[in-house]
């Protein structure tokens, strides 16, 4: 395959190029403009919106996402240890299973409180006498 | 090995980051522009370390680690920014104006 | 890219970081502990003040092993090595280190004790909290004890994000998450300029480890020195944001009035404990040669901290506010102190420990006065307390006057000796501003005993302090008068702090 078998594909590229800046082109030469102050707002009229709208908050994901972010990232000291696995020996596997000890710890604690629970309904099962109180 | 382009991308991502978080208002956005600080210090790390050439490989080691803390720093800040909607439904740091001198 | 070498593990030396495994590992406990049996909440106190005990035990262990090193002969010198610098030399076994853990595992038994109501408030969330409180310890802990750059920003980020967490731990109020969120990006964001600061001066001398640099620099091999300034001066901006010194102070007022009562006096005690060891560490580990540099940006910064503190602090009406402006006065007295360069050192860490010990105390008495799960202390609040709560009023008069500097209280001899450093290594001009503005801080203490004492009060009885509470003001305040009349102990055990 020479050079020259890409000149259909070049010719092809070129020719959608102009066909889509021609079009662009004549309908912005030929069209009427007269903007005004009115016009280029973004609702014609009522009041002018100062901030950007309100944008929904799905939270009910909110707190699994969090922890998936939190643990997916932790996995890279693995990576920084699988590596080098062979040299580290012994002291590394004792130091990756202080590490990993830590992770799963904090993975049986969110279980526990309830935080993977996707069902908000199913949140006061892990209340305790003590958060009934505070509430 | 040139190291001027990556200062200049890492100076360039930071001013980034230093802009947004001065001008924007929504707190996500400037938790965005954290991040982006910290990922040009990431971007510094590397190179230096690839210039360096230093036994230990610790600018890589380094940037593993502000990795983890970028994540963790910001698994908080989207709780906080959470609590506060909830408490006041708006993420708009010009509303966070109780305490004034 | 050397990765053909092969890597040797490097010596484990468990006691150097006994005292923070024994907190790391005490705070996962209390959670899991805290979620399987659901323990009453002043068992779960007990326990972390048992933890806490256990590490100042450790580092009492610590402080035998130094003593033992110091007298170690040349033929120990392997040995001596291998202990005083475990983990590749990312850890120092020294007596700044253990000073550091001493002055923070006072403040956090103490603010532990002072703000106990807090973590009954909490509820079934009090676990979090302790457990929050111990691994910021740890992590500020970390910042006294290690001499590498990766470990100093580990320490910093652990203390700081559980401090972020904390101001906001009382969720349902908008005062305590404004200063949540206040606290978290001004910090995050000086957490992203001290680690340019590091990549900075690891381009600059070829190291993260502070002993290798400072024997890069000695050596005068450097070839990027723009690169370095440039570097030392984004960690020492870094590090003044977590110690609250102007113009980095704009977070503390806030935070100090907005956290939760109980928790504020640890919250301040324990950041600026942090940010000073680790800036000792490093302006005084690796870049001793240079505070000829250093040395005008930090007097600059102490200055204006100094000035800006004390007049701001004269026109506060909220107690809290008017304690938040104090520390950024406060920072820049340590720093007075700092400039003087390794002969300071003791009389920094004096200063540190006497000031953090009246702080904690000083929230304490406010969390007791206006309550430890609120925002915010007017100062009528205080009016006529000598008459509502005498016992309150006399420990926070005997704190006021002992962070005012006043003769016969820690705090004057804190004083005296930051100021004499620096005026032995030169700064006169500072010394002055720094007398000028102790004198401008005496007023808006004196302002508030006399509301206590002077004035009828407005608002009706306070509630009786619990046993926790009225042991951690006294212990605060018998600290004050004790150190302040026999300064000497602690004078000679600071002044063994410096590095090594």
């Amino acid at each position: 395959m020479t050079l020259n078998d890409y000149l259909p594909l070049l010719v092809m590229m070129v020719l959608a190029l102009v066909f889509v800046g021609a079009a662009v082109l004549i309908s912005r030469i030929f069209s009427p403009k007269r903007p005004t102050v009115e016009k280029s707002a973004p609702y014609e009229s009522g009041i002018l919106p100062e901030t950007e709208p309100a944008q929904r908050f799905p939270v009910k994901f909110y707190m699994v996402a969090m922890l998936f972010v939190i643990f997916d990232v932790e996995i890279i000291f693995l990576f920084a240890w699988a590596s080098r696995f062979n040299d580290l020996g012994w002291y590394g596997i004792g130091a990756v299973a202080i590490f990993t000890a830590f992770v799963l710890e904090t993975l049986a604690y969110v279980w526990k409180r309830g935080a993977l629970d996707w069902n908000v309904k199913h949140r006061a099962r892990y209340m305790t006498a003590a958060d009934r109180e505070a509430a | 090995m040139l190291v001027n382009q990556f200062l200049i991308v890492a100076a360039l991502l930071f001013a980034m980051g230093t802009y947004g978080l001065l001008v924007r208002r929504n707190t996500v956005m400037i938790l965005l522009s954290v991040e982006l600080m910290l990922n040009a210090v990431n971007i510094n790390l590397v190179a230096f370390e690839a210039y360096l050439r230093t036994s230990e490989a610790i600018g890589q080691v380094f940037s593993l680690f502000v990795i983890t803390i970028a994540a963790a720093e910001v698994g908080i800040g989207l709780a906080i920014v959470l609590m506060i909607f909830r408490n006041r439904q708006s993420a708009n740091v010009d509303e966070y104006n109780l305490m004034k001198f | 890219m050397t990765f053909a070498q092969v890597l040797t593990p490097p010596s484990v030396g468990w006691i150097a970081i006994a005292p923070e495994i024994v907190l790391g590992v005490g705070a996962a406990l209390i959670l899991l502990f805290d979620v399987q049996y659901k323990p009453k909440r002043t068992h779960l106190g007990l326990a972390t003040a048992a933890i806490v005990a256990t590490a100042f035990a450790f580092a009492i262990v610590q402080y035998d092993r130094v003593q033992t090193l110091s007298q170690a002969t040349a033929d120990q010198a392997a040995d001596f090595v291998a202990t005083a610098f475990p983990f590749d030399a990312m850890i120092v076994l020294d007596a700044n280190a253990v000073f550091g853990r001493f002055a923070m595992l006072l403040v956090t038994g103490l603010g532990l004790a002072a703000g106990w109501r807090l973590f009954e408030r909490l509820g079934a969330r009090a676990a979090e909290g302790l457990a929050l409180m111990l691994l910021s310890a740890t992590g500020f802990m970390f910042m006294a004890s290690s001499t590498h750059l990766m470990m100093v920003f580990l320490g910093l980020e652990v203390g700081s994000i559980a401090l972020y967490v904390l101001a906001g731990i009382t969720r349902e109020r908008t005062e305590s998450d404004e200063a949540a969120i206040k606290y978290f990006l001004l910090g995050s964001v000086a957490s992203a300029v001290f680690i340019y600061g590091v990549a900075l001066t690891y381009a600059g001398s070829g190291s993260m480890n502070l002993l290798e640099i400072q024997g890069v620099l000695a050596r005068n091999i450097f070839t990027r020195p723009a690169v370095l300034l440039i570097g030392i001066a984004l960690m020492v901006v870094g590090m003044g944001f977590k110690v609250s010194a102007a113009p980095f102070h704009s977070w503390a007022p806030d935070v100090y009035q907005g956290a939760p009562g109980g928790i504020v006096g640890y919250m301040a005690a324990a950041a600026k404990i942090g940010g000073f060891a680790a800036l000792i560490r490093i302006l005084f580990t690796a870049f001793p040669d240079f505070i000829s540099t250093w040395g005008p940006l930090v007097a600059g910064i102490a200055a204006l901290s100094m000035l800006l503190g004390s007049t701001v602090a004269l026109v506060q009406d909220d107690i809290r506010r008017m304690l938040g402006y104090s520390g950024v006065a406060h920072a820049g007295f340590i720093l007075t102190g700092v400039v003087a360069g390794g002969a300071g050192t003791g009389e920094v860490w004096f200063y540190l420990g006497v000031y953090t010990v009246q702080l904690v105390g000083a929230f304490g008495v406010v969390a007791a006065v206006t309550g430890a799960a609120t925002s915010g202390a007017g100062i009528d609040a205080f009016r006529g307390l000598s008459k509502r709560a005498p016992f309150l009023a006399a420990t926070f008069t005997v704190l006021l006057l002992g962070m005012a500097g006043l003769p016969l209280t820690s705090g004057f001899v804190a004083k005296f000796g930051v100021f004499t450093e620096a005026w032995q290594a030169g700064y006169e001009w500072l010394v002055i501003v720094a007398v000028l503005a102790s004198v401008i801080a005496f007023f808006f203490y004196l302002r508030v005993i006399v509301a206590m004492y002077m004035e009828e009060p407005v608002d009706e009885a306070v509630a009786p302090p619990g046993i926790s509470v009225r042991a951690s003001l006294a212990l605060a305040s018998l600290i004050t008068i004790v150190i302040g009349i026999v300064p000497g102990p602690l004078l000679s055990l600071a002044g063994e702090a410096s590095p090594l």
